[in-house]
C-alpha cells in the first residue's frame, strides 16, 4: 500500500524525469569541452597515421631506395613503384604513387621502410576536389616531406624508443 | 467500409535507425509487424576471401574494419587464431595490454550502442554524452596505435608498441584561457596509463548519469520493457551470445567460461537479465561497462608494476626492432622476409573466439602451410542476432522495430564482412 | 629381367629422418634426400654441377659419425642413418649460416636478389635471428662481366657455382676464385667480359645477389612478376622459358626446367632478347602510304588498303607475281595462314628459307628438317660430325648437349669454313672455303666407303671419284664408323651454303655408310614448322607438290607485290642488295612486322603491326619435331594484333574459304590434321653432285652472327653490346691479307653487286685462304650482295 502510494506520487510529479533534467541542466553551466575547430585542434599522438610523405636526407638526397617493401606489404595494394638504376648507379624510384583512396592507413609501409623514407605524418586535413587529386605521386609526396620535415622528424624521435 | 490493405515496407538501407546498411522488408498489418525480413550483404567487402590472398599480418588491418566500433577485439580474435596455430603465446605484459584495450574497446562499443540506441528511441542527450566519453577512449587508441579507430595494433606474438610514457598536450590558443587549457591538459600530463586511470576514475560517475537519464525514465521504459522478449531456451537455440544471451538470463561469458589471455586473473562479475527484453539487455550492457571499468583498473595497476617486452623476441615471426634491422644482417634479412613473404603457418586449422562486446566473435582459420590462409571464416555474433529479427519483432508495432534493432547492437561491418 | 633384379639387389637401404629409402650406390645423401622430398639447406651444391662441398651449409648428422657431414659430399652407405633436423645438425647449420652472414653486406633493400635469394631463405629457415658480429665487414671490388651480368662481389659467399658452371657447362675457363680465406674473390681472367653464349645462367645459379641481370637491374622484384610459360623464339631448340611480366610489361625471361630440351639452362639470346620488345622501332598502329606520305590509320582501313592493293596487282599482272617472304621464327599458325592466303590468291610464291642459296634438292628434302633424334639423345652419342655449323653460338643448348657427350668421350669433328672456337675437344677440324665444304665431305664419304667396305651409291661414285682422301677424312670416317651412336649434323651454314644440295646428298651418303643418324640444325625457331605449314613454294601443307618461286627467285625475278612477315629483307635475306631493290621495284609491299624501319618506310605501302612472341599465342615446332604451343604473356602493345588474327581477317577480306578460326588452336589443329601422318625421317635421296664448279678468286663468308638472326634480337641493346655481336668488318687471314695488300686496322673497300662499302680489316687466322669473312645481317653489310659469293676487297 505504502509502496504503491510512493510510486503514485513519484509518477505524478515525474521525479525521474526531473532528476534527468537536473543532469542536463547541470551541463548547461559546466565547463565547455568543445574545441573551436579548425582554429583549435585536438592534440595528436606522435604515432598518428595520417597523410603520407617521402623524406629526404639532410643533404637533400631522397631517402627512398626503391626496395619495394612498402609496396609488397601494402594490404590495399595502394602503392605502385617503378624503379631503375640512376645515372650515379644507385637504385631509385622513377615512380612512387600512393592511391589514398585505396589506402587503409595501417602504417605497414612506414613499419617496413628500412630507410625511414615513407612515413605517415600527423596531417589529417587534406582533400581533393577532382578525381585523381588524392592520387599521390612521388613529387607530391616529397613536397609534403620537405614541408613538414621538422614535425615528421620530431614525431619519429619521440617514438623511436618504442619501435 | 474501406478495405484494409497490408503494406510491405522497406525499412532502410538508408534509414538512420537502420544502423548502417540494413534493409528490412516489413510486412505490416496496419502498424503491426507481420513479418520482418532482414536483407544483408550491402556492406559485403569479401574480407574472408581477401584474406586468402595476403600474408597473414596484412589482414590484421581488415579485421578492424569488420565490427568497426570494436576494432581491437576483432584483431584480438584473429591474432589469437594465428598464435594458436603457431603455438606461441604473447608476453604477459602484452596480454595485459590486450585485455585492457579489449575492455576499452567494450566501452567504446557500448557507448556507441547506448548513444545511438537512445537516440533512436528519442533521447538526444545520451548521444552527446556517450560520444564525449568515446572521445577520451579514442585518444587512448590514438596514443597507443596512431589511429583513432582502425588501430592495427595487435600482432601475433604481442602488440606492436609498448604504451607511451607521454601523452600529447593541448596547445595554448587565444580561444581558451591558459587555465582552461591547463585543466584540459591535467589528465594528459602523465603517461597513457595515467590518462586511462583518470578516465576510469571519472567513468563510473558518467554511467550513473546515463542511468539517471534512462533507467527510471518512463518513456525509455515504455519503449523497451517487454519489447523483443527472447526466452533463454530460444536465445540458445538462435545462437545468441554476449549481452543478447545474458539479457535472457543465461550466464555465459567466454572471459569466465574459457578464459583467454589474463582474464582468469581479473576480478569481475557477469551481469545477467531476467526478462530477456530490450530493457534487461540495456541493464546488462550498462553493468558491463562498470565491470569493464573494473578490469581496466586492475590492468593499469599490473602494467604500472611490471614493465617488460610486449612482443615476442622470436624474429622468425616478429620483425626485429628498427635499430637492430639497420645494424645487423640477420635482423635485416628477417625484416625483409617478414615484410614481403611473411611467416608460414603449419598446416592445420584453428578456431579462436573472444568475448567481443557483441558476443562471441570467432575466427576459424585453415592453413595449408603457406604464408596466407587457405580459408578464413569469421563468426560474427551480430549475424545470428539479426537472424532473430522476425521472431523478436513479430506482433510489435513499427516503432518497436527501431528499439529492437538498437538492442541487437548490429554493425554491418561484421555481419556483411 | 635379369638386369632389373640385378639393379634391385644393388640398391642400398638408408634412412633419412626415420624414412626408409632405397638408393643407388654412389648417390650422395643430398640427392637421396631431394628425391625423397626432404629439404637440406645448401648453397654450393647444384644438381647439374660437380660437388664442391665448400659452403658447408648442408651439414647433417650421420649416425656413428663423430662430426656432422656435408650431405652433398657424403655418399650413401648401406644402413646409413641420416638426421637432417637433429639438434646437432641444426646447430651446425645455424653456425655455418652465421659465418656466411658475417661478411655479407646489409644490401637486401637495394639488392635485386631480394625475395628470390637463397641466402635470405636459408637464413630465415635455418639461421639465427640476431647477429653476434659487430666488427667491420669486408668489401670486395666489383668486377666487369660485360653488358649482361651485373656484379656486387661483396655479396658473394664463394659457393663457386659460377666458376663450376663456367668450367663444366659453358666450357669457359674465364672465372676463378683467386685468393684464400678472407681474401677469396670470384674474378674473371684479366677482368674480361665473359664471352659465353650461356653466361646468363650464372645469374640463376648465383644463390645470392652477387651476379644479377644487368638489363633487369633495379627494375623489379620477383613477387610482383607474373610468370607465363612460353617458348624461346630464336633457335631451333625451342627452349622452354618463363616470361615474367608486371603490369602487362615483360620484365624478364627465365628458363623453365625441361629435362628433355633445355634442362634448366637458357642461352643469352633467349634470355635477353626481350629487351628488343620495347625498342623505339616498335610499330604500334597500322600505317598506310598514300601519295608518298605515311599515315596512321585503323585496322579496317589498313587491311582494306592491303587487300585492295594485292587484288589490284593480281588483276593487273596475275597472281604469280605476288610473293610472300616470312621469317623462319614466325609461329606455325602465322606461316600456315600466310601460305593459305597466298595460295588462296592463286600463287605458290612463299618461302621462309631466306638465307638459302641452293634449292636444287628441295624436292628430295624430308617433310621438314629435323634431327631425327631427340635433343636429350645427343647426351649419349659417341661420335658426331658437324658440317657447316657453329653449334656453340647457333644453338647453344645443342652445343651443351654435345659438350656433355664430348666430355664422356664422344668424338666430335667439324667441317667448317671458319675455324670457330668450339668449347669442345674436337677430334678433327677441317677448315676450308665454303665452296669446298662439299669436296671435303666427299672425302669423308670416300674414306667411309674404304673403312666400311661398303660401296658408294652409284649416283655419287663417279662425281666424287676425283676427290682425294686425307688423313683427317679417314679419322672422321673411323670415328663415325666405330661409334655405336653416331650422328651427322648439318648446321645453318651448311644449309645456306651455295652447294647445299651437294652437301646434303653427301651427308646423307656419309650417314648411310656409317649408320649414323642424319640431322639438320635449321635456322630460326620454326623452320620445321614452316616446312610443315607449307611456307615453301614447292609443297603445300600435306605435301602436295606445287610450283612456286623460292626466296632467291622471288627477289631476282620481277615480282609485283610482296607480303613480308616478321622480316626485314636487308637483314634477313641472303642477298640484301637484290632483296632491297626487289622491294623498291615492286608495285605493292605489305609488311606485317612488329618493327618499322626507315628502309621499310621507303619500299612498303602498308605496315601492319603484328605481335612478337610475347604478345601472341602460337606454336613452334622444334628440331626434334615437337610441337610446343604457347600463349601470349602480355596483351599486345598499342594497336598491335597477333599475326594469325591479321591473316585470318585478310583471308576474310579476300573472301577466301576456310578462314573462320576463333582461336589459334583451331589453326594449329587444322594443320595438325593435315600433317599428322607425315614421315619424319629426314634422310633424303642421295643425288649426283657437281664438285667442279669454278671457284672465285676471293669468296665471301657471310655468316649471320648469333645476335643478328632476327629482328627482335637485333634490337636487344644489351646483346648488341656483347663481343658476340659482330659489327660489319672484313676478316681475312694473313696469307690473303698479304696477297691483297691489306693490313689490320686499315679500312678497305668491299665491292659486291656494284656496291662499294668501306669496312675495317681484321687479320684472323681462323679464316681459310682466299676468303673474306664479312658478317651478314648487320648494319654496314646490308648493301652488299650474296652472303657467299665472289667479292672484291681493295685497300682503302
Amino acid at each position: 500500500m505504502m509502496q504503491g502510494l510512493k510510486q503514485f506520487f513519484k509518477s505524478l510529479f515525474m521525479l525521474e524525469l526531473m532528476k534527468g533534467l537536473s543532469i542536463t541542466g547541470k551541463h548547461l553551466f559546466a565547463r565547455k569541452f568543445t574545441l573551436y575547430y579548425p582554429e583549435e585542434k585536438a592534440p595528436i599522438s606522435p604515432r598518428f597515421r595520417g597523410l603520407h610523405a617521402l623524406r629526404r636526407y639532410p643533404n637533400g638526397e631522397e631517402r627512398c631506395i626503391a626496395c619495394k617493401l612498402c609496396e609488397a606489404v601494402c594490404p590495399a595494394l595502394a602503392i605502385t613503384i617503378e624503379s631503375e638504376q640512376r645515372d650515379d648507379g644507385t637504385r631509385r624510384t622513377t615512380r612512387y604513387d600512393i592511391d589514398l583512396t585505396k589506402c587503409i592507413f595501417c602504417g605497414f609501409c612506414e613499419e617496413s621502410c628500412p630507410v625511414d623514407s615513407i612515413v605517415e605524418t600527423g596531417i589529417y586535413e587534406y582533400h581533393g576536389e577532382e578525381h585523381g587529386d588524392l592520387y599521390m605521386t612521388k613529387e607530391k609526396l616529397l613536397e609534403i616531406g620537405d614541408k613538414y620535415e621538422k614535425d615528421i622528424a620530431a614525431a619519429r624521435a619521440a617514438d623511436a624508443s618504442y619501435r | 467500409m474501406p478495405e484494409i490493405k497490408n503494406y510491405t515496407l522497406n525499412f532502410g538501407p538508408q534509414h538512420p535507425a537502420a544502423h548502417g546498411v540494413l534493409r528490412l522488408v516489413l510486412e505490416m498489418d496496419g502498424e503491426v509487424i507481420e513479418r520482418a525480413d532482414p536483407h544483408v550483404g550491402l556492406l559485403h567487402r569479401g574480407t574472408e576471401k581477401l584474406a586468402e590472398s595476403k600474408p597473414y599480418n596484412q589482414s590484421i588491418g581488415y579485421m578492424d574494419r569488420l565490427d568497426y566500433v570494436s576494432m581491437m577485439c576483432n584483431e584480438h580474435a584473429y591474432v589469437m587464431a594465428l598464435e594458436k596455430m603457431l603455438g606461441i603465446e604473447a608476453p604477459v605484459r602484452a596480454q595485459y595490454i590486450r585485455v585492457m584495450f579489449d575492455e576499452i574497446t567494450r566501452l567504446l562499443n557500448h557507448l556507441m550502442w547506448l548513444g545511438t540506441h537512445a537516440l533512436d528511441v528519442g533521447a538526444m542527450t545520451m548521444f552527446l554524452y556517450c560520444f564525449r566519453e568515446r572521445e577520451d577512449l579514442m585518444d587512448m587508441y590514438e596514443a597507443v596505435s596512431g589511429a583513432r579507430m582502425h588501430a592495427t595494433y595487435y600482432r601475433p606474438g604481442g602488440v606492436y608498441r609498448d604504451l607511451p610514457d607521454a601523452m600529447s598536450q593541448h596547445k595554448y590558443s587565444k580561444y581558451k584561457s591558459k587555465k582552461e587549457i591547463d585543466k584540459l591538459n591535467a589528465a594528459r600530463s602523465g603517461s597513457l596509463l595515467d590518462y586511462i586511470e583518470d578516465f576510469t576514475s571519472r567513468f563510473p560517475g558518467y554511467v550513473d548519469d546515463y542511468e539517471t537519464l534512462l533507467t527510471d525514465n518512463r518513456i525509455w521504459k515504455q519503449r523497451t520493457v517487454g519489447i523483443g522478449v527472447v526466452s533463454p531456451e530460444r536465445a540458445q537455440q538462435l545462437g545468441f551470445t554476449g549481452p543478447m544471451l545474458r539479457g535472457s538470463g543465461i550466464e555465459w561469458d567466454l572471459r569466465k567460461k574459457q578464459p583467454y589471455e589474463v582474464y582468469d586473473k581479473m576480478d569481475f562479475d557477469i551481469p545477467v537479465g531476467v526478462e530477456g527484453d530490450c530493457y534487461d539487455r540495456y541493464l546488462v550492457r550498462i553493468e558491463e561497462m562498470r565491470q569493464s571499468n573494473r578490469i581496466i583498473k586492475q590492468c593499469i595497476e599490473w602494467l604500472r608494476a611490471n614493465p617488460g617486452p610486449v612482443m615476442l623476441e622470436d624474429h622468425k615471426l616478429a620483425p626485429p626492432k628498427r635499430e637492430e634491422m639497420k645494424g645487423d644482417m640477420e635482423s635485416l634479412i628477417h625484416h625483409f622476409k617478414l615484410f614481403t613473404e611473411g611467416y608460414h603457418l603449419p598446416a592445420g586449422e584453428a578456431y579462436s573466439a573472444i568475448e567481443h562486446p557483441k558476443g562471441e566473435f570467432g575466427i576459424y582459420l585453415v592453413s595449408d602451410g603457406a604464408n596466407k590462409p587457405y580459408r578464413l571464416k569469421i563468426r560474427a555474433p551480430g549475424y545470428a542476432h539479426l537472424a532473430a529479427m522476425h521472431e523478436m519483432s513479430e506482433g510489435h508495432m513499427l516503432a518497436d522495430v527501431v528499439a529492437i534493432i538498437g538492442t541487437m547492437d548490429v554493425v554491418f561491418g561484421e555481419i556483411d564482412r | 629381367m635379369h638386369g632389373v633384379s640385378d639393379e634391385m639387389s644393388d640398391l642400398l637401404n638408408i634412412e633419412i629422418n626415420g624414412v626408409a629409402l632405397q638408393v643407388k650406390p654412389g648417390t650422395m645423401v643430398i640427392e637421396a634426400a631431394d628425391d625423397a622430398g626432404i629439404t637440406i639447406p645448401r648453397f654450393c651444391y647444384h644438381k647439374k654441377l660437380s660437388v664442391a662441398a665448400n659452403c658447408r651449409m648442408c651439414l647433417v648428422e650421420v649416425e656413428k659419425a663423430p662430426k656432422p657431414l656435408p650431405a652433398c659430399a657424403t655418399p650413401v652407405t648401406d644402413g646409413m642413418k641420416v638426421l637432417t633436423k637433429s639438434p646437432l645438425a641444426l646447430e651446425a647449420q645455424k653456425s655455418v649460416m652465421e659465418f656466411l652472414l658475417i661478411n655479407h653486406p646489409l644490401d637486401c633493400p637495394i639488392c635485386d636478389q631480394g625475395g628470390e635469394c637463397e641466402l635470405q631463405d636459408v637464413a630465415m629457415g635455418y639461421g639465427q635471428d640476431m647477429s653476434r658480429y659487430h666488427e667491420k665487414k669486408r668489401v670486395v671490388k666489383d668486377k666487369f662481366l660485360g653488358s649482361l651480368i651485373s656484379t656486387d662481389m661483396t655479396r658473394c659467399i664463394h659457393c663457386t657455382r659460377c666458376v663450376r658452371f663456367g668450367q663444366e657447362v659453358a666450357g669457359i675457363m674465364e672465372m676463378g676464385a683467386p685468393g684464400r680465406g678472407e681474401h677469396t674473390e670470384i674474378s674473371t681472367y684479366m677482368e674480361r667480359a665473359i664471352g659465353s653464349e650461356m653466361s646468363g645462367n650464372v645469374i640463376d645459379l648465383c644463390p645470392v645477389g652477387a651476379l644479377t641481370s644487368k638489363p633487369y637491374r633495379y627494375h623489379g622484384r620477383p613477387w610482383e612478376n607474373t610468370t607465363h610459360d612460353s617458348i624461346a623464339p630464336h633457335d631451333c631448340v625451342g627452349s622452354n622459358v618463363h616470361v615474367e611480366t608486371r603490369r602487362n610489361q615483360v620484365m624478364r625471361v627465365l628458363p623453365k626446367e625441361n629435362e628433355a630440351i633445355n634442362e634448366l639452362w637458357l642461352s643469352d639470346r633467349d634470355r635477353f632478347s626481350y629487351m628488343g620488345l620495347t625498342s623505339g622501332d616498335r610499330l604500334l598502329q597500322p600505317m598506310v602510304k598514300q601519295d608518298g606520305e605515311w599515315k596512321t590509320t585503323d585496322w579496317q582501313n589498313a587491311l582494306n588498303y592491303a587487300v585492295e592493293g594485292l587484288q589490284r596487282v593480281k588483276t593487273a599482272s596475275g597472281a604469280e607475281t605476288i610473293g610472300a617472304l616470312a621469317s623462319p621464327s614466325s609461329t606455325t599458325e602465322e606461316l600456315y595462314l600466310l601460305q593459305k592466303v597466298i595460295r588462296g590468291m592463286g600463287s605458290n610464291n612463299i618461302d621462309h628459307r631466306l638465307q638459302q642459296l641452293d634449292f636444287a634438292n628441295q624436292d628430295t628434302m624430308p617433310a621438314y628438317p629435323c634431327m631425327n633424334q631427340s635433343i636429350a639423345d645427343l647426351d649419349n652419342i659417341n661420335a658426331a660430325l658437324l658440317v657447316g655449323s657453329f653449334t656453340r653460338k647457333d644453338q647453344p643448348i645443342i652445343a651443351h648437349r654435345l659438350r656433355k657427350a664430348n666430355k664422356s668421350g664422344a668424338k666430335v669433328s667439324v667441317i667448317n669454313s671458319v675455324d670457330y672456337d668450339f668449347n669442345l675437344d674436337l677430334s678433327q677440324s677441317v677448315i676450308t672455303r665454303p665452296d669446298d665444304i662439299a669436296s671435303q665431305l666427299a672425302g669423308v664419304v670416300k674414306a667411309l666407303a674404304e673403312v666400311t667396305g661398303k660401296s658408294i651409291p652409284d649416283v655419287l661414285a663417279s662425281s666424287i671419284s676425283s676427290v682425294t682422301v686425307t688423313d683427317e677424312h679417314k679419322a672422321i670416317a673411323a670415328d663415325l664408323n666405330d661409334a655405336e651412336n653416331a650422328t651427322v649434323l648439318m648446321g645453318i651454314h651448311a644449309m645456306s651454303n651455295p652447294n647445299f644440295s651437294a652437301i646434303s646428298s653427301l651427308a646423307n651418303a656419309a650417314a648411310e655408310l656409317s649408320g649414323a643418324t642424319l640431322g639438320y640444325l635449321s635456322a630460326g625457331a620454326n623452320s620445321a614448322g614452316a616446312w610443315l605449314a607449307g611456307a615453301v613454294p614447292h609443297r603445300a601443307p600435306g605435301q602436295q607438290a606445287t610450283d612456286g618461286k623460292n626466296a632467291m627467285q622471288m627477289i631476282t625475278d620481277d615480282m609485283k607485290a610482296f607480303v613480308l612477315l616478321n622480316m626485314e629483307p636487308e637483314y634477313d635475306c641472303a642477298n640484301p642488295n637484290e632483296a632491297l631493290s626487289a622491294m623498291s621495284s615492286a608495285d605493292f609491299v605489305v609488311c606485317m612486322t612488329p618493327f618499322a624501319t626507315s628502309t621499310m618506310r621507303k619500299y612498303a605501302d602498308v605496315m601492319l603491326p603484328v605481335a612478337p612472341f610475347t604478345e601472341t599465342s602460337g606454336t613452334y615446332v622444334n628440331v626434334e619435331g615437337q610441337w610446343q604451343s604457347f600463349t601470349g604473356s602480355v596483351p599486345p602493345m598499342g594497336d598491335v594484333r597477333p599475326g594469325w588474327k591479321v591473316l585470318r581477317v585478310i583471308g576474310n577480306f579476300l573472301k577466301l574459304d576456310g578462314f573462320d578460326y576463333l582461336a589459334s588452336e583451331d589453326v594449329r589443329d587444322e594443320l595438325d590434321g593435315l600433317t599428322r601422318e607425315l614421315e619424319t625421317n629426314s634422310r633424303s635421296e642421295i643425288t649426283a653432285v657437281n664438285l667442279d664448279s669454278s671457284k672465285p678468286e676471293l669468296t665471301r663468308i657471310g655468316h649471320v652472327s648469333l645476335y643478328a638472326v632476327d629482328s627482335l634480337v637485333r634490337r636487344s641493346e644489351p646483346l648488341q653490346q656483347t663481343d658476340d655481336a659482330l659489327a660489319a668488318m672484313i676478316a681475312v687471314n694473313n696469307v690473303t691479307a698479304k696477297k691483297l695488300g691489306l693490313d689490320s686496322g686499315q679500312m678497305a673497300v668491299v665491292m659486291q653487286s656494284n656496291t662499294r662499302v668501306k669496312l675495317p680489316i681484321y687479320i684472323e687466322d681462323a679464316i681459310p685462304d682466299d676468303c673474306a669473312f664479312i658478317p651478314a645481317g648487320v648494319t654496314g653489310s646490308v648493301e652488299l650482295g650474296l652472303s657467299y659469293g665472289p667479292v672484291e676487297v681493295a685497300g682503302g
